[in-house]
């Protein structure tokens, strides 16, 4: 008996998608399926059902799309699809070519020209019931819900449905590398196939409907947060809490507000006009900028006496510096004053004179009044500039010098096999006539009376994605050169980074600390045609660990998130965690203000136990916690996983006591170790309990000596006698613990 | 039948837009904890119709639940055990080869000979018919690959060695035959050398070091436990027969939490143990004929829904539902060559052998044509004499629907031979278990002398101890006749239990039914009693 769907075929589940190539036959290993339905509850087509009779699952092969979810997330490897993904071509866009590449700021990648195109696009989705693509986006949008409202033609719903996750998709739609995050993860990506064109799809949104200002509380929240820097982190904070009614400043060192996003991405990827709209509407809704306001490592701190919580959102902006010998000529510079400068020239209508003047460059021969186009094309009559590096960034530097009329040779060591730059904008750099030279790098700088004249290039050789390429200095080649940009990637200000160390991390996050990880599928395919060598499921992985540590306050009060935090990525990842950030900012607030001090909180209760009674003690007093707390989670510490740290707000920690019953006595060896390799708790609670045979002595010290050095706050303390832990009175006991311990917890919280 | 998936998972629940939190929201009113992106997912609702008709009469009783014990569940949960285990029998087995090879090549004073052929086979099978697979949880052959496989003793461990493939669906499909012809031909290669007789100590070594490097091979070819499960000489004797066993094996406690389950940790693998290397899923197993005992899933399960259950003994081979085609198979194989055994000492056999080993130039005993072919028509005539009752009693009205894989496929053949088959298991079983008696009887005192010859003390050939016989062969024919005996009411009392619920349904006549099926169980018994009393106690 075979439980068959009452539907016909994709086309009847999603009007407007079309077939495409052999189509695929499902096979299903009998002897090994195990009836888990693992695969049928993830179908998007409904080609999987239950052979109730047998229990295992039997597959329809006229409704297969050939997606094969199905063979990623099967356990035991029961499920064969044989034939092609049956996806249609992606709706060809041709991108602007720049016909006059002169000054010429427009906007070259396009969106679609029409309802009919993006609607032909948003077919292409399969709706998959555990859309991988979600967890590829760093802010995890729901790309599923606003593609099918595409497909509803309500572009309002789409709107709302990408507002609940990202205050930006305007310029992420423009800037994120797609390949590497919802795209790569797409389910038609990871069967290497074509994904839908989502960053477009989400582009075409936000064309037609305006991002809505941040909808500001009517109900004002007792709550200063300072932010300092106002890149994409800041945004998305700032964002968020004055949509909670929270009162925000932000203080920019510069003198406008947006940080990389406004001076380091060019005009022609992110038109200024979108890159300047989310301050308009925060500045609009209320949040008090104060820009040309530096504030220096040391202050950052003070500005608790201030405010209730400081996020430091500063970015990475120091530009790494080569070290190549020759480093110091005149005519050595970094891309962000390259493109600080390329940015204020071209905004003031655009002059070769003064632009090259700025950067040092000087030849009498070569003049603003010149007919440069041709020379544009032959690359006479101009300065050639060295860019290290073939990055995004390397990208945007060597595009703009084009638009000056210079040429420009990228060069980066690592095989274009395991490149970083966004496939899409390699190609249209070359296009606008970069020369970009993977296996490559910087022997040394040549210079003639002290000014850059030419490079001696070494070519490499890069064996792995995970391997450093190999420098082979037998094959130099000279180069000449009238400026290097440096592009290699930036750092944190050490001024920051000295004084705010970043968390020390315990383990990187595994694929076992969330199961529903390994089981949606994305980790199952390495790479994807659109990403290069990227493991789309191990980045987005790692990125989901930067994220709980940005929802985690770095001291009390005080987060660090974005770039200063992990180190420069990406607009996208900044935004995610300044929403993250400003999200436990408000649940602490609420949970403090809240007459019930109970409500909300996120109970873990962790214990080491040897025999059981510690273990027992914990039951009772998950037991004893009022229901109105939001979670309780009680669990064996070996059990206990990053994700259940990070979302505590009061961790109960219990020990049984070993040693003699005079010398040694302390809290468990593995309970020391584990509390010890804790990752930095601050804004958590900690309460502490133990059973004991004869004295617990100083064990609820020793153990608080180290949770300090984890800046948490020990708040109450909690022991039994081992024989005395099943009796009815200590049930009473750990009633009154319970109650004291939260009332504590509720005083601490509010002081401010 | 149909039933209407959930076809509302495009709709938009969430329109409260707080969905900043995680865990808050749900596609199907599981709690999706720690998980950032619930609100995107919108997984459809696992099917849970005919589960009950499907699972009911195979599950185990609640309160035969031995893990409800705390002893129990901290060994269960240490990852240890399972190494521990296998540890003495990793020891014994290196003992076999060094010895074996390098001690006497008497094989009654070798130690390595003695254990194997004198004891070990007779231990396993008593362990098969009250435990089930235990010998899996300790065997050295698969202890040993899989610890190179893991690249540890007991750690978990992230990375495997060897390419990790998964046996492709054209041989899997054949599921419990495959080790079925192996076990033929090893058994073949312990005749044509004389491995079993004992003889040279030697070649039992050679065959151990054999065994060992097949399995290593298909750890490092395959991923889990594919050699145990496809491959394995035994595999295919102790399962079925091990259906015997009071151990269910791992099950789960409650189904619907399996069902729900949305991360099935006991088939992948979590921080805390490996997926199932057996690629069972105790929330479908319905025997334990594919439980390995290597309590894994009891270690991963998230809910602690998984518990070591026992079972009153035949459990396995009377109540799944779903009866599988190549078990049948394997059965009627394995009685097969048991048969051929018995066949094999008697007269009329020995001069069939050496003719056709004369006609063919072929060295000596067995013949491999006479030993194929006798099988074969061995357990086709088993199949015959089904097919004839089938056509004999076979309801006219019932459909059999010819569809499906080998596995699964129904006919009306199919529809009498699968549950006959599972009713003869004790009788194959306890047939198994006769034929090694005579060596246990006569030789197993004989490890004494061999662990004194070991260590270079005691008799030797001479002593008393070497010749003792625990009963003399008329006693052993009487106890192998008992043991047929007790086979056969086994079977018979399956038989029925069997009849009464998958064939009866789909026969014309329940009288006639019960007396066929009553009369192969007797007829079967009667033909390994006469075999053995003819072999007179023959080892």
């Amino acid at each position: 008996m075979t439980i068959a769907p009452e539907v016909t075929g994709i086309e009847a589940l999603f009007p407007g998608f079309k077939r495409q190539g052999a189509h695929p036959v499902i096979t299903i290993v009998a002897d090994r399926c195990a009836g888990c339905q693992e695969c049928v509850i993830r179908c998007p087509v409904a080609a999987l059902s239950m052979d109730t009779k047998r229990w295992i699952a039997a597959g329809d092969s006229d409704l297969c799309v050939g997606c094969r979810q199905c063979v990623r997330t099967c356990p035991f490897s029961a499920i064969y699809i044989e034939g092609d993904p049956q996806v249609s071509e992606r709706c060809l866009l041709v991108d602007k070519e720049p016909e006059e590449l002169l000054y010429n700021v427009d906007e070259l990648r396009q969106g679609f020209r029409n309802f009919e195109e993006a609607y032909k696009e948003a077919a292409r989705c399969l709706t998959c019931p555990d859309p991988t693509c979600v967890r590829g986006c760093p802010t995890h949008n729901d790309i599923p819900g606003f593609i099918a409202a595409i497909r509803e033609s309500d572009l309002e719903k789409a709107a709302s449905i990408i507002s609940r996750t990202s205050s930006m998709p305007d310029i992420c739609s423009r800037v994120c590398n797609q390949a590497a995050q919802c795209e790569g993860a797409c389910s038609w990506s990871l069967a290497q196939g074509i994904p839908v064109a989502i960053g477009k799809l989400e582009r075409y949104v936000t064309d037609h409907v305006q991002v809505a200002p941040p909808l500001v509380s009517s109900e004002k929240k007792d709550l200063k947060v300072a932010i300092v820097g106002s890149g994409p982190g800041a945004i998305a904070a700032a964002w968020e809490l004055l949509q909670e009614g929270a009162q925000v400043d932000v203080f920019e060192k510069d003198d406008r507000p947006g940080g990389l996003i406004v001076w380091g991405i060019p005009d022609f990827t992110l038109p200024a006009e979108i890159a300047a709209r989310p301050w308009h509407q925060l500045v609009e809704a209320g949040v008090n900028l104060f820009c040309n306001h530096k504030v220096e490592p040391s202050e950052a701190e003070s500005l608790l006496g201030k405010y209730d919580h400081v996020i430091l959102a500063y970015g990475a902006s120091i530009p790494i510096k080569t070290s190549a010998p020759g480093n110091t000529y005149q005519g050595v510079t970094d891309a962000t004053t390259f493109l600080q400068k390329a940015q204020a020239n071209l905004a003031a209508g655009g002059s070769r004179k003064d632009f090259f003047s700025a950067l040092g460059l000087s030849r009498p021969s070569l003049d603003d009044n010149e007919d440069v186009s041709e020379d544009i094309a032959s690359e006479k009559n101009s300065y050639h500039i060295l860019v290290l590096g073939a990055g995004n960034t390397a990208m945007d530097v060597a595009r703009s010098a084009r638009r000056f009329g210079l040429g420009a040779t990228c060069i980066d060591w690592v095989d274009e096999k395991f490149a970083v730059a966004r496939p899409d904008e390699v190609a249209e750099a070359r296009n606008e006539g970069v020369e970009i030279l993977f296996s490559t790098t910087l022997n040394e700088i040549l210079a003639e009376n002290g000014k850059v004249s030419g490079a001696m290039l070494a070519g490499t050789h890069q064996e792995a994605a995970d391997k450093l390429p190999k420098i082979l200095t037998g094959r130099l080649n000279k180069i000449p050169v009238d400026l290097v940009v440096m592009a290699m990637g930036y750092r944190i200000d050490p001024g920051f980074s000295s004084e705010f160390v970043p968390m020390p991390k315990t383990r990187a996050i595994s694929w076992q600390d969330n199961m529903r990880w390994a089981a949606s599928g994305i980790l199952a395919t390495k790479s994807s045609p659109v990403t290069y060598s990227m493991e789309v499921g191990n980045l987005s992985l790692r990125r989901e660990d930067a994220l709980l540590q940005a929802g985690t306050a770095y001291k009390d009060r005080l987060w660090v998130i974005g770039d200063a935090l992990i180190g420069p990525a990406t607009v996208v990842e900044a935004m995610a965690h300044g929403k993250k950030c400003a999200g436990s900012i408000i649940h602490s607030y609420e949970s403090a203000q809240n007459k019930d001090p109970f409500e909300g909180l996120n109970v873990l209760v962790c214990y080491d136990s040897m025999g059981g009674t510690t273990k027992h003690i914990a039951e009772v007093i998950t037991e004893s916690l009022p229901t109105s707390v939001s979670t309780k989670t009680v669990k064996s510490i070996n059990d206990v996983n990053k994700f259940d740290i990070s979302s505590a707000d009061l961790i109960v920690c219990g020990t049984w006591i070993e040693g003699l019953v005079l010398a040694k006595v302390g809290p468990s060896k593995n309970m020391m170790t584990w509390i010890k390799n804790l990752p930095n708790l601050s804004g958590k609670r900690v309460s502490l309990f133990c059973s004991y045979g004869f004295d617990p002595k100083s064990s609820f010290e020793k153990m608080e000596k180290i949770f300090l050095q984890k800046n948490v706050k020990v708040i109450d303390r909690f022991a039994v006698k081992a024989n005395e832990a099943h009796k009815e009175e200590t049930k009473k006991a750990v009633a009154a613990f319970v109650t004291d311990m939260f009332a504590k917890q509720k005083i601490k919280a509010v002081k401010r | 039948m149909t039933i209407e998936l959930d076809r509302d998972f495009l709709s938009d629940e969430e329109e409260d837009g707080n969905n900043s939190r995680p865990g808050t929201a749900s596609g199907d009113g599981v709690p999706k904890k720690g998980d950032p992106v619930a609100v995107a997912v919108r997984l459809r609702p696992p099917v849970r119709i005919g589960i009950g008709e499907r699972f009911q009469s195979s599950d185990p009783n609640r309160q035969l639940e031995v893990s409800r014990f705390k002893p129990v569940r901290r060994l269960l949960a240490n990852r240890k055990l399972q190494f521990l285990l296998i540890l003495p029998n990793q020891i014994v087995f290196w003992t076999v080869i060094f010895v074996g090879l390098f001690g006497t090549v008497v094989p009654g004073l070798n130690f390595g000979a003695a254990i194997t052929w004198y004891v070990w086979f007779c231990l396993v099978f008593v362990m098969m018919v009250v435990v089930g697979r235990a010998w899996c949880s300790m065997c050295p052959f698969g202890g040993f690959g899989e610890w190179i496989q893991r690249r540890t003793f007991w750690k978990r461990t992230q990375k495997a060695l060897g390419l990790g493939k998964k046996l492709p669906e054209p041989i899997a499909r054949y599921g419990f035959i495959i080790p079925v012809v192996s076990f033929l031909i090893l058994t073949w290669i312990e005749e044509f050398f004389n491995i079993a007789g004992p003889g040279n100590p030697a070649d039992t070594a050679w065959m151990v070091v054999g065994i060992v490097s097949f399995a290593l091979l298909f750890f490092l070819v395959f991923e889990r436990r594919t050699f145990c499960r496809y491959f394995c000489p035994l595999t295919s004797l102790i399962g079925t027969v091990g259906s015997m066993g009071s151990v269910a094996g791992f099950r789960t406690k409650d189904r619907d939490v399996c069902l729900s389950c949305q991360t099935k940790d006991c088939m992948r693998g979590n921080s805390k143990g490996f997926g199932c290397p057996w690629y069972t899923w105790p929330g479908s197993a319905d025997s334990n004929l594919y439980c390995g005992l290597c309590t894994e899933c009891y270690k991963t399960c998230p809910e602690g829904n998984v518990g070591l259950f026992v079972q009153k003994p035949l459990t396995s081979v009377v109540q799944p539902s779903r009866r599988r085609a190549d078990v049948a198979w394997a059965i009627a194989l394995l009685w097969g060559l048991v048969l051929f055994q018995q066949i094999n000492s008697t007269n009329v056999y020995a001069s069939l052998d050496n003719w056709l080993n004369k006609k063919m130039s072929f060295a000596h005993y067995p013949n491999p044509i006479d030993y194929t072919v006798i099988i074969g028509v061995l357990a086709l005539i088993t199949a015959g004499i089904v097919l004839l009752l089938a056509n004999a009693l076979a309801k006219k009205d019932v459909n059999f629907v010819q569809s499906g894989d080998f596995v699964d496929k129904k006919s009306k053949f199919r529809a009498f031979f699968l549950p006959m088959m599972y009713g003869l298991i004790p009788i194959v079983g306890a047939d198994y278990f006769a034929r090694q008696l005579p060596k246990f009887f006569k030789h197993s005192a004989r490890l004494v002398p061999s662990v004194g010859h070991f260590f270079g003390v005691g008799g030797g050939v001479n002593s008393s101890i070497y010749s003792f016989h625990i009963i003399n062969n008329s006693w052993i024919v009487v106890v192998q006749v008992a043991i047929i005996a007790l086979g056969t009411l086994g079977s018979l009392w399956a038989m029925w239990r069997i009849s009464g619920r998958d064939l009866i349904p789909v026969s014309k006549n329940a009288v006639s039914l019960r007396l066929a099926t009553t009369s192969l169980v007797v007829i079967c018994g009667l033909a390994a009693s006469i075999l053995y009393v003819a072999m007179h106690a023959a080892s």
